[in-house]
Parts: C-alpha cells; structure tokens; sequence
C-alpha cells in the first residue's frame, strides 16, 4: 500500500482559489462521505486557512490522486481547470515529509506558528472518529503528532515563534502605536479567534466578542476577561472599536462594504484595522478602497513575518534535521509492511512443515514422556525462528519497491506461498521423499 | 561653512541609524546634531551680541535662524519620544536651507525701529512658526509613506523605521498647533509693530505697502487660513489623519513660497536685506 497526498495551499494558490475549496469544519464530516463513496475510504481531511490536504492510503497512488482530486472539485463545485495549476500530489516519503513539515509549522504561512498542530490533531480525530482509519494513517498522524511536539521543545521554533496574531499585532502596534488606549472586537470564538483574543487581550483596553454561538463566545469572553455582544449588535461594537480581527466560519461574507461605511460615519476619521484571518473570507475585499481601515487577510500577513523567518534560520534547519529522521523511520516502517503478507506466508509455510514432521514422528517420539515431546516441540520451533529471521529482517530492510517485489514473488514461487495446493502437494513429496517405504 | 558640514555629519549619521537601526548610531546620530545645534546656537548668539538683537533681518540671517530653530524643535521632539526615524528627513532639509546661505553676509547693523518691542516678536514668531509648518511637512510626508506602506499591505522599508502611524499623526498635529499659534502670534505682533513704529517710517516706501494687498503679507495670511482650517477640520470636520498630513505639506509649500520667490521678486513691503 501507498501514502497519496493531493492538496494545495497559501504556496501554490491565493486566498481567492484556498477559499473555493476550502472545507469548514462542520463539512469534515459529509467530505469524508463523498471520498468513501468515490472509493477513498481511509483518509485525513486536513482544511484550514491556508490549506486543504487529503491523505489517503491506495494499492494505485495515480487513480487514487485523480479520484480525490475529482471529489474535492464536485464536491465544492469547483471546476478542475480552475484548481489543477493549484493542486500537488505527494506520495509515499514524499507526502510523510509534507505532512511532518506541515505539523512541525516548517509549511506554515508564519514559520512555527503553534495553530496547525492542534488543526492537524483534529482532522485527525474527526477522520478516525466518522470513518475509522487504518494502520497506515495512524501511525503516520501519530508520527506527525511527535514530530510537531518535538520540534517546538526541541529547536526552540516555537520560543519567538510568531503566529498570524503576533503579525496582526505587530501591525495594529504600527498603526496605533500603544494598544492601551484602544479597543477591539473579535468576530468569532473558533480557534483562530481564540488565538488573536489571547494574543491581544492584554494589551487592549477592551475586548468585546461577537459569535453566533453566544456559549462559545461567553467561553472566550471569561478566558480574555472581555465581554460578548449578540452577532447582531456586532456593528454596534464595531463603531466603538479601532481593531477587528474576524475568524468566523461563515461560508458568507460578515461585514459588507457598506456595513463599514455606516460604522466609519460615527468614528470621525479615526482609523480602523481589520484583519480577516477567515477562509473564506469574512469581510468584503471593498472595505480596502475605505481610506481609514487598514484590510488584512492572512495572505497579506506574510510580508510582516519574513523578517522573523529570517532570524529562524537555524531553529529551521534543526527542524528540518528532525523531519528527515522522522520521515525515515515512518518509511522504513511502511517498506517494512510491504513484507509482511509475504513473511506471514512463509512462517505458515515453515510451520505447516513442522508440524507435519512432528505428526509423520509422533509414533517414534509416542514412547518420550511429556517434557520431552515438549523439548522436541520447542527446538523444532526455535529452528523455525532462526531460519526465519535473517530472511525475515532482510526483507524487511529493501528499501526500494522493485526490489521488494522481485523478493517476495521469489520466495513466494520457491515455497509455492500463493497456492495451498501446491504447497499442500509439496508437503506430501517432501515427507514421502524423507520417510522410508514401509517394510 | 562649518555649520553647513556639521549638518552634513549629522545627516550622515542619520542615514547610518536609517540603514542599520543600531543604537549606537542613533546615538551618534544625535550627538552630532546636537553638536550641530550648539554650535550654531554659539555663533548666533555672537551676532545677537554684536547687533543687539537676534541676527533676523536680511537673507541670510533669517534662513539661519529658522534652520537653528528647526533643528531645536526638531531635536526637542526626538529627545522628547525617543524616536529618530524622521531625523534621516530633517537633517537633509536642515543640510540644503544652511547650505544656500552658506556663503552669505550676515547683517552688521539694524536700523532702529527693528528695535521696537514688537520686531523680535514678530520675525521670531514668525521665523519659529515656519520651522514647525517645515517640521510638520516632514513628519506629514513620513506619515503618508508609511500610510501607503500599510494601506497597500505591502509592510517595507518606512515600516521598519518609522515610528507608528498615530505617533507621525500626533507630532505632525502638534508642530502644526504650534506653528499656527506663532504665526497668529507672529501677524499680530507685525501688526502692533507697525502700529508702534509708522511714524518713524513716514519717509520709508515700504511703508504705504504694507497691507493686506501686498503678496508677501497676503501669502502669510493665506498659510494662517489654510493652517487654521487644518485644525478646525481635523478637531470639528473629522479631517482623517493622511488628509491633514497632506495638508501640512502643502501649507508649507505655501511658506517656501512666501519665504523665497514671493519674498525676493513680488513683496514691497519686507525687503530689508
């Protein structure tokens, strides 16, 4: 079996195409449906701002690549020609090195930002809870999930690490200057807008939420000692606030040009920044042209963070050492089950034939008392084991896939693995050749 | 000359700090302006003692008192905020004004009713008014730099340097506060000098032009409108921040033509030199 990746991300498509095929999260659940349907049932669906990824396992990595990618597309009503110049497909180590890199926070937007592990976790979790997943899948999240960990704790990536909210504030701080004096609205009370909140809420004079989900919103509200407003005074709060930062999972946009034109005619001038971190995105891109908002979406973040990714060079490179080391290991580990059905077939072999023995033997071994026949039992055993395990290991090691297939069709012919009939013939001849003819 | 080449040091220095943001330059940087400053502050005062009042009058004179006095404001700013990302912009402006006079003759004496009360008041009001509209100039162009860095999402070179936004708004609304309230304090003061010293100059023909009409006093006034209508629009209309910035550039382009061209080639009534 293979690893099949295909997805694309803020590196190879703008806001404009991530936001048409992105998947919120109330939708994991459905897209995992529509892929089992089409044949792609043990998958991760991995969506966020700045991605959207389909991890698969496939015995035919281009069929499955072009069947997710046929999915995604009727499924979101997106037309190919507009999302292929977009998409990669990553396979096998490849694909495991994207996966790591992306949980590590080496892919992110904002190198090291601590966001896309907990995002990684929970498509995770979503995919194994709606559809089960299989060997393959889980121990490559698992690895991804130790990765991610090990890299903050152990390159310092994390410490310094900024995030889209550390970029938002450095620049609502180049604006405003002190952030003491001013106030702020969150649209939103998902992760994302959990983070800014957290980022922000000591430095702001107030912090006012404004969600659709009033518990979740008064569940943010008390960890940022701000308040919550009902979505539809949102504007309300808006007027009185000098930094928006919206995250909300709304399919539709949340604040219209208009909107803000009727919320910038109490403020007299006064200058408002807005950061849309929603895919897609919340606020309508006209806001921009307003000559007091300053627009941000997560695209446009980017260029504040190349500074900091630059002085990061080093806790990268660490992380990137650790990524290969991982990514090894999982490989090794797939190759390795590559081999098994063939190994599990020559060890039933092997055992068919000690058995056999034993039972042509057991009226010349009837006359032994119990720990005998038991000794017999277990060196006949042993010797199975010995003789199989340097095969056994060597196999295991091939690290290429032609060569593996060229071993096991090897030993599968010479022990006849893949017919019962002419091993179960072999173990007759064998025992007839080794067994004198009665006198 | 000298004072010409410590400026250049100084603008030198500027452009160091500008480039690396190392502290040390920065502190060198205004070291050396304010060496700059006392110098300065040294040889006009020599001439303030030779002549009896500060060396005003004339060309020369006038230009060197408003580049010290731009220097001065500009300095108190810097120390007061801790900010130097605008020096890179002042020291070149300071560099080119004491530059042109460079070569020029101070005045050696004064005729007596500049001696009236209300001359000094006057020229320096006036004088240190327009080095706070060149001030607020400077901070209103890095303010708009800076605004069309973050307005086109594209954070650069002016985002690194310059302090923020609010910051750049409030210097420039401060030096233009200060700026109008010299200048008012400046005409008014012209106007009660004129008054105190009309008859000496009954035989003097600048006397008779010495209205409303004549461009020079006109030009003074308009930059007195134009500059109270920034405020007023600013606090009363919700003039944006990037509008007023605009808006004190202009009005200082309004005071380099009233200072220069207007004052040598139209003006009847102020040509002393």
């Amino acid at each position: 079996m293979h690893l099949v990746l295909v997805g694309l991300s803020h590196h190879t498509a703008p806001v404009e195409v991530r936001e048409r095929i992105g998947i919120s999260r109330s939708m994991v659940p459905a897209a995992l449906d529509r892929l089992a349907n089409d044949g792609c049932d043990d998958v991760v669906l991995l969506s966020t701002c700045n991605r959207t990824e389909v991890y698969a396992v496939a015995a035919d990595t281009g069929a499955m690549g072009e069947r997710i990618v046929g999915c995604l597309a009727d499924y979101r009503g997106v037309s190919r020609d507009d999302i292929d110049a977009a998409l990669y497909v990553r396979t096998d180590a490849d694909a495991a090195r994207h996966l790591f890199r992306v949980a590590a926070g080496l892919d992110s937007l904002v190198v090291g930002e601590p966001e896309i592990l907990g995002q990684v976790k929970d498509a995770y979790k979503v995919a194994s809870e709606e559809r089960g997943t299989g060997s393959v899948i889980n121990r490559l999240f698992h690895g991804a999930f130790a990765i991610g960990k090990r890299v903050r704790t152990d390159t310092g990536l994390a410490e310094g690490a900024v995030s889209l909210s550390y970029a938002a504030r450095t620049l609502s701080r180049k604006i405003f200057g002190d952030l003491s004096s001013h106030h702020m609205v969150v649209f939103g009370a998902g992760e994302m807008a959990r983070l800014c909140a957290l980022h922000f809420h000591e430095h702001v004079a107030s912090l006012t939420i404004s969600t659709r989900r009033q518990d979740r919103g008064e569940a943010l509200a008390s960890e940022v000692n701000g308040r919550v407003t009902s979505w539809e005074d949102r504007l309300s709060a808006l007027a009185a606030a000098d930094i928006l930062v919206s995250a909300t999972g709304s399919p539709d946009l949340v604040l219209t040009g208009a909107d803000m034109q009727r919320v910038l005619a109490a403020r007299r001038g006064r200058p408002m920044f807005v950061v849309d971190l929603a895919v897609p995105r919340d606020i309508a891109p006209e806001v921009a042209a307003i000559e007091e908002v300053f627009l941000y979406n997560i695209d446009d973040l980017q260029g504040i963070v190349q500074e900091n990714v630059a002085r990061r060079q080093d806790a990268v490179a660490k992380a990137e050492r650790l990524v290969n080391d991982e990514v090894a290991a999982w490989y090794a580990w797939l190759r390795s089950r590559a081999a098994i059905p063939t190994v599990v077939a020559l060890r039933s072999r092997f055992e068919r034939v000690r058995q056999a023995e034993l039972d042509r033997l057991a009226p010349k071994i009837a006359g032994l008392g119990p720990d005998a026949r038991a000794r017999v039992d277990e060196i006949t055993r042993l010797m199975v084991e010995k003789l199989l395990l340097t095969p056994t290991e060597q196999l295991k090691a091939i690290d290429d896939h032609e060569t593996m297939d060229a071993c096991s069709s090897a030993l599968r012919r010479l022990f006849a693995l893949d017919d019962d009939a002419a091993a179960a013939e072999a173990d007759r001849a064998d025992v007839a050749v080794e067994s004198p003819a009665p006198r | 000359m000298s004072l010409a080449l410590l400026y250049l040091a100084a603008f030198g220095a500027y452009v160091w700090h500008f480039a690396t943001r190392k502290l040390l330059a920065g502190r060198v940087a205004t070291g050396v302006l304010m060496l700059a400053v006392l110098v300065h502050t040294f040889v006009l005062g020599m001439y303030t003692m030779e002549l009896g009042l500060p060396p005003m009058t004339g060309r020369t004179g006038a230009v060197s008192m408003f580049v010290w006095m731009l220097a001065v404001s500009y300095l108190s700013i810097e120390v007061s905020t801790d900010e130097r990302g605008i020096g890179i912009f002042v020291t070149p402006l300071l560099l080119a004004l004491q530059g042109l006079v460079a070569h020029g003759e101070m005045p050696t004496d004064v005729p007596s009713y500049f001696a009236a009360p209300f001359f000094a008041v006057h020229v320096g009001a006036l004088l240190f008014a327009y080095a706070s509209f060149a001030l607020a100039c400077v901070v209103g162009i890095t303010y708009v730099l800076l605004f069309r860095e973050l307005k086109r999402r594209t954070p650069g070179v002016f985002f690194q340097r310059l302090p923020s936004l609010q910051v750049l708004d409030r210097m420039n609304m401060r030096a233009v506060s200060i700026g109008w309230l010299l200048l008012t304090v400046g005409l008014v003061g012209g106007a009660l000098w004129l008054r105190d010293v009309s008859a000496q100059m009954a035989n003097d023909p600048r006397l008779p032009h010495m209205t409303i009409t004549d461009p020079k006093i006109l030009m003074a006034v308009l930059t007195w409108v134009v500059y109270g209508l920034l405020l007023a629009t600013r606090r009363w209309a919700g003039l944006t921040a990037r509008r007023a910035a605009w808006l004190s550039a202009v009005g200082f382009a309004i005071v380099l033509l009233n200072f220069l061209p207007v004052a040598y080639f139209f003006a009847r009534s102020h040509n002393f030199a």
